[in-house]
């Protein structure tokens, strides 16, 4: 419609640019980009100066992706309107969208020449800051663009031109850069300093910042004494009293004789003083009629904490920590984030059962019921008592108790999160219910039974009781992210699709949990859902370049140019992320294994996907963990508690394993790229003309696919173990065991040698190869898929998830023999064709080429009875899964609960049933023709 | 009650967006496209201010921004977001996040602070009736829904600040407005 009307106006006005681009936008649009761009560029060579044209290319570029058009569009229009404040204007910003810094400098200059307002003086100053910022030679930044800059700041300084807090804000951030505090905290301190309004504190917060970095310690400890007097809440300043304290003691600081002790005022350099400081702002919270103020009592605690590894005895003035933490909780223990503030200072207990008990004593309860246990009467005495029960946990007593004890802690956790629903009859669909937070401690310690033991009733009853929680709370996310957790655990993905959308993750999410659905989704057979998981977080991806610049350029607009580095450093992480290039390759293997030489060839698919096997463009280096591995919540002791060495291992072990995934996706997109142009061509005619082979980048991918499965290996020696609640391993241990791997590095050689095979044009002098087709060892890998999935015995409920991932490894391995076996019959057709023209001619004796080709009819005889195992033993297990009665099991109270999980579970894994025998279905039909 | 919060307060930064999920992941929080928080950062980042506890979790955080004409004396602070984590409830926290987002428009001279609710959040209302906030109009369907259900009516909650000394800018309008009406 557009597009008609643009024709329209362009039939009456021939020569009417932004007609012409509007067109184009419409073409754009339409998914004609190649018509579009010829024909902006139509536009653009005759360099318009038209507002409209311009704007309306700018707009059409941006769509395309191509900012640097729009610099080279602004670039020819200022030539032409030399004067033009506006498109001067654009000019800058179309260099700040591609980052084009030294352009930008001057750009800014010009306008500021043409239009001498400030904004446009300091967004020169401004680029040179991020020149600066940008410098491989950070040398070159310290010596030459910031000093540069600090000068141009200086000159506006002089002459008095300084109007904005923004421009502060710009001349601070150069000192600082720079390293110059001193005359940082004189402009901070001084006249300029008092357009510094906007931010709340903005003048305090830079100051106490400069202070640290030049280690004035007196400055530091009066400014923060003077903040806490002001708010004695605030954290922050407790944190840069004690460290001003502590430096003051070590340097021996003693107040000068007379006048003031600094500039900012009163100093309180010892102990002695320390503890007085404490205990006055305590006083005054104990005084008040209304409700205490925290800060003061965990700043107590704080500093008992930083006397005691000081081994100074005076902590003793302060108090008992057991005491003073029990005094804590009389005072907060009805807050829920009683147990986050107590938590952190739980190792300066000696004691810990009898703090338990202490705690205990000091809550309501009703007399115990027919079951033994105690209840609280009101949600202020339920808040208590899950405290104290948080508490224990955090303090280790659950993974104390033995397993009776454990069973025993189970029942009374129940009984308490049962009996709290009471409480929240009223509450809306969108609120937690009181007491759910004992049924996810409930859970936890079912998770440790099964850890302990094996036994996986418990994790069941964990499953039942959740699914039991999430009935009355529906919006309680840690039930979800629990649920997912576990349902992975046990191989069945297809509840976790639901539980994730309800969860209603977006944008960054898809970034920080996305982790959650798409470790699972593909080792698990259900590749539809693992495809569109991969979608999710790859749209959120790909968009981030683009809205990204956008805003940079706001901030330039706005003043704000302590964000533009920030953005800056956003952006880099958004594109460096471990989850971005872990979907980017899975979203590509999924393609190929339920597609390539299927429904299209696999050249097709390599082709429509931009795959470049020669090219590694992976950030490896400096790749960011974005996931947030403590969403799921945990009360677990500091020492159970996700470590930074967990973590890093955990990376470590992403990262070869899509290392892993990306080399098996190059090496099969090697196999594309090789076969491809498929003109026939004589290989003997080559061979005698001494034209080179095909480069062979085979080899040298395979040489790292190997390196990379070495240093799996290795890695996993280490035996590393992560907390339940935190990152799960990778595929890679599996990957491993099951010998798909091995396999398929198998046939990689294969092909490695087939192609060089080729390349040598049947020279006899070849080493006979020492692999068939046929002696890959995928019966190895199916022997390990062998079993029950799920069965019941004895009623109880056992699964093996191992043989659904199994199943999974070899499918994929299947695929990449496919694909293996068709370059090689690509190769060998022709081949065989000349051989035996060749053999016509003379006799020859067999040679090992013909062995080759025997073994190939071998290979795919043999494919199609491992398929036809395959196939039944699918067919079996369905057969088994369905006619499984889960209903007569003897389960207890939660019977309702549990049986719908199990029904869950038995969907899911009829449902990865069958994607993977559709998939093996599809496979074996087109294998079946592949000839040589 | 009001003030308990023991809390770090700062400026809300981009590395923030990685870490909120304690606090997103509530059903009546928004998470927003990346765009509509950089807009904000970008343009209004003093309005935009993270609590953070002392063991580094994120407890809450507010979003606002300042609007209006000022000659027509409707110049004013906006609150976008305000969420709190289920944990760090109770505290008066929210309370202590809107002081500051007041205090902040108050030195921007603006006639009022004011915010969008869903009249079904009961809870909210409340709060912001004991921090002294009034239901200015009722805005129909503001809140489109997703899944089905009916869109759902937000009261624009309004709270005049000191420069709007007679009040004017919170009398409450006697009709329903449609979102299209809204500026």
């Amino acid at each position: 419609m557009a597009i008609q009307q643009a024709d329209k106006l362009l039939k009456k006005h021939k020569d009417l640019h932004c007609a012409k681009v509007l067109k184009a936008i419409g073409l754009q649009r339409t998914g004609k980009q190649d018509e579009a761009f010829a024909l902006a560029q139509e536009v653009a060579t005759l360099e318009p100066t038209d507002d409209n044209s311009l704007q309306a290319l700018t707009i059409l570029y941006r769509e395309m992706h191509r900012p640097e058009l729009v610099t080279k569009l602004y670039e020819a229009a200022v030539r032409k309107v030399p004067s033009s404040e506006e498109y001067h204007s654009h000019l800058f910003m179309a260099y700040a969208r591609v980052g084009e810094y030294k352009k930008m400098q001057q750009a800014g200059m010009t306008l500021y020449k043409i239009v001498p307002k400030n904004p446009y003086y300091f967004w020169s100053v401004m680029s040179l800051v991020m020149q600066a910022i940008s410098a491989q030679d950070k040398k070159l930044s310290q010596t030459m663009f910031l000093p540069l800059a600090e000068r141009m700041v200086e000159k506006m300084v002089k002459e008095e031109k300084i109007e904005a807090e923004a421009e502060v804000q710009l001349y601070y951030m150069i000192l600082e850069r720079l390293g110059k505090y001193v005359e940082a905290l004189e402009v901070v301190r001084g006249q300029l300093g008092e357009k510094l309004t906007s931010e709340l504190q903005s003048r305090e917060n830079k100051c106490m910042s400069l202070y640290k970095q030049l280690e004035r310690w007196p400055e530091c400890n009066a400014l923060s004494c003077k903040l806490l007097l002001k708010n004695p809440d605030d954290w922050q300043f407790y944190m840069s009293y004690f460290d001003s304290l502590f430096h003051l003691i070590d340097q021996g600081w003693e107040p000068p004789s007379e006048g003031e002790h600094c500039s900012e005022g009163e100093v309180r350099s010892s102990v002695a003083q320390a503890i007085a400081f404490v205990e006055e702002r305590l006083a005054v919270e104990e005084a008040k009629e209304t409700r205490p103020l925290r800060g003061p009592f965990l700043a107590r605690l704080e500093l008992i904490r930083r006397l005691r590894a000081r081994g100074c005895p005076e902590e003793q003035e302060l108090g008992e920590p057991l005491e003073l933490m029990f005094q804590y909780f009389i005072k907060f223990g009805d807050k829920p984030c009683c147990i986050s503030d107590l938590k952190i200072y739980l190792d300066l207990l000696t004691t810990d059962h009898h703090f338990i008990n202490r705690l205990m004593e000091t809550v309501p309860l009703s007399e115990p019921q027919d079951d033994g246990v105690a209840l609280p009467g009101d949600t202020r005495a339920l808040q208590r008592h899950l405290c104290v029960a948080q508490l224990s946990r955090a303090l280790g007593l659950h993974h104390a108790l033995d397993t009776t004890g454990k069973l025993d802690l189970i029942r009374q956790l129940k009984s308490h999160y049962r009996h709290g629903l009471q409480f929240g009859k009223s509450c809306l669909k969108t609120e937690l219910q009181f007491s759910d937070m004992y049924c996810l401690l409930a859970s936890h310690v079912y998770i440790d039974l099964w850890a302990e033991t094996g036994d996986e009733t418990m994790l069941w009853q964990c499953l039942g009781l959740l699914e039991e929680g999430l009935s009355h709370s529906s919006s309680n996310a840690q039930f979800k992210l629990l649920l997912i957790l576990l349902f992975c655990r046990m191989g069945a993905f297809e509840p976790v699709v639901d539980l994730y959308s309800s969860l209603d993750a977006k944008h960054v999410q898809h970034d920080t949990i996305g982790f959650l659905l798409t470790r699972y989704a593909e080792s698990l057979g259900q590749f539809a859902a693992a495809s569109q998981s991969c979608n999710f977080s790859l749209r959120f991806f790909h968009s981030n370049q683009k809205d990204t610049s956008e805003y940079i350029i706001q901030a330039y607009k706005y003043g704000a140019f302590e964000k533009i580095p920030e953005f800056i450093a956003f952006r880099s992480r958004l594109n460096r992320s471990l989850h971005f290039a872990q979907v980017r390759t899975e979203r590509m293997l999924l393609d190929l294994f339920l597609e390539a030489d299927l429904s299209s060839s696999l050249e097709d698919n390599v082709k429509s996907m931009g795959l470049c096997p020669e090219e590694d463009d992976i950030p490896w280096t400096d790749m960011r963990d974005n996931r947030d591995l403590t969403v799921l919540t945990s009360w677990d002791p500091a020492d159970r508690q996700l470590s930074e060495e967990q973590r890093s291992f955990s990376l470590q072990e992403e990262l070869l394993w899509l290392k892993v995934r990306f080399l098996t996706l190059r090496l099969v997109g090697t196999l594309a790229v090789l076969s491809h142009p498929p003109t026939p061509r004589n290989a003997e005619k080559a061979a005698e003309n001494g034209v080179v082979a095909k480069p062979d980048i085979l080899r040298p991918l395979l040489d790292q696919l190997n390196t990379t499965l070495q240093n799996g290996a290795q890695f996993l020696e280490r035996g590393v173990q992560y907390p339940f609640l935190g990152p799960s391993p990778t595929r890679l241990a599996h990957a491993l065991a099951s010998g798909s791997c091995h396999c398929q590095v198998l046939a990689f050689q294969l092909a490695a040698y087939v192609q060089e095979l080729d390349a040598a044009a049947l020279g006899e002098s070849r080493p006979r190869m020492t692999l068939c087709l046929s002696e890959l060892p995928l019966l190895e890998i199916l022997n390990k898929c062998k079993g029950d999935l799920l069965e019941v015995k004895e009623g109880q409920c056992k699964t093996q998830p191992t043989l659904l991932e199994n199943l999974v490894f070899f499918v994929e391995t299947v695929c990449v023999v496919h694909w293996v076996s068709c370059f090689c019959a690509g190769v060998l057709r022709p081949l065989k064709a000349s051989l035996q023209k060749r053999k016509k001619k003379k006799k020859e004796p067999i040679s090992a080429t013909m062995v080759v080709f025997s073994g190939f009819q071998e290979f795919t005889a043999g494919l199609q009875s491992l398929f036809s195992e395959v196939l039944d033993h699918i067919k079996g297990q369905e057969t088994s899964l369905t006619a499984l009665k889960l209903g007569e099991l003897t389960l207890e109270e939660e019977e309702a609960f549990v049986k719908l999980a199990m029904d869950k579970l038995r969907s899911s894994y009829l449902r990865s049933l069958q994607e993977l025998g559709d998939l093996l279905k599809k496979r074996a039909d087109v294998l079946k023709s592949l000839k040589i | 009650m009001l003030g308990s919060k023991m809390t770090t307060l700062r400026a809300f930064t981009c590395d923030d967006l990685f870490k909120f999920n304690n606090i997103n992941l509530d059903p009546l929080t928004e998470t927003y496209g990346i765009p509509f928080y950089l807009q904000y950062l970008a343009h209004w980042p003093e309005y935009f201010i993270v609590a953070e506890a002392p063991g580094g979790e994120l407890m809450g955080y507010i979003m606002g921004k300042a609007e209006g004409s000022v000659a027509r004396e409707e110049w004013h602070g906006h609150v976008t977001a305000l969420s709190v984590a289920p944990e760090f409830r109770r505290l008066g926290l929210a309370a202590k996040l809107m002081e500051l987002l007041e205090e902040i428009s108050e030195r921007k001279g603006g006639f009022f602070v004011d915010l969008f609710v869903r009249v079904s959040n009961q809870v909210a209302v409340n709060m912001y009736k004991q921090l002294g906030y009034s239901v200015y109009r009722t805005v129909i369907e503001y809140y489109s829904a997703s899944n089905g259900e009916p869109d759902e009516d937000a009261y624009d909650m309004r709270k005049a600040l000191s420069r709007d000394t007679e009040k004017k800018s919170i009398i409450p309008l006697p009709h329903p407005v449609r979102p299209e009406d809204i500026e």
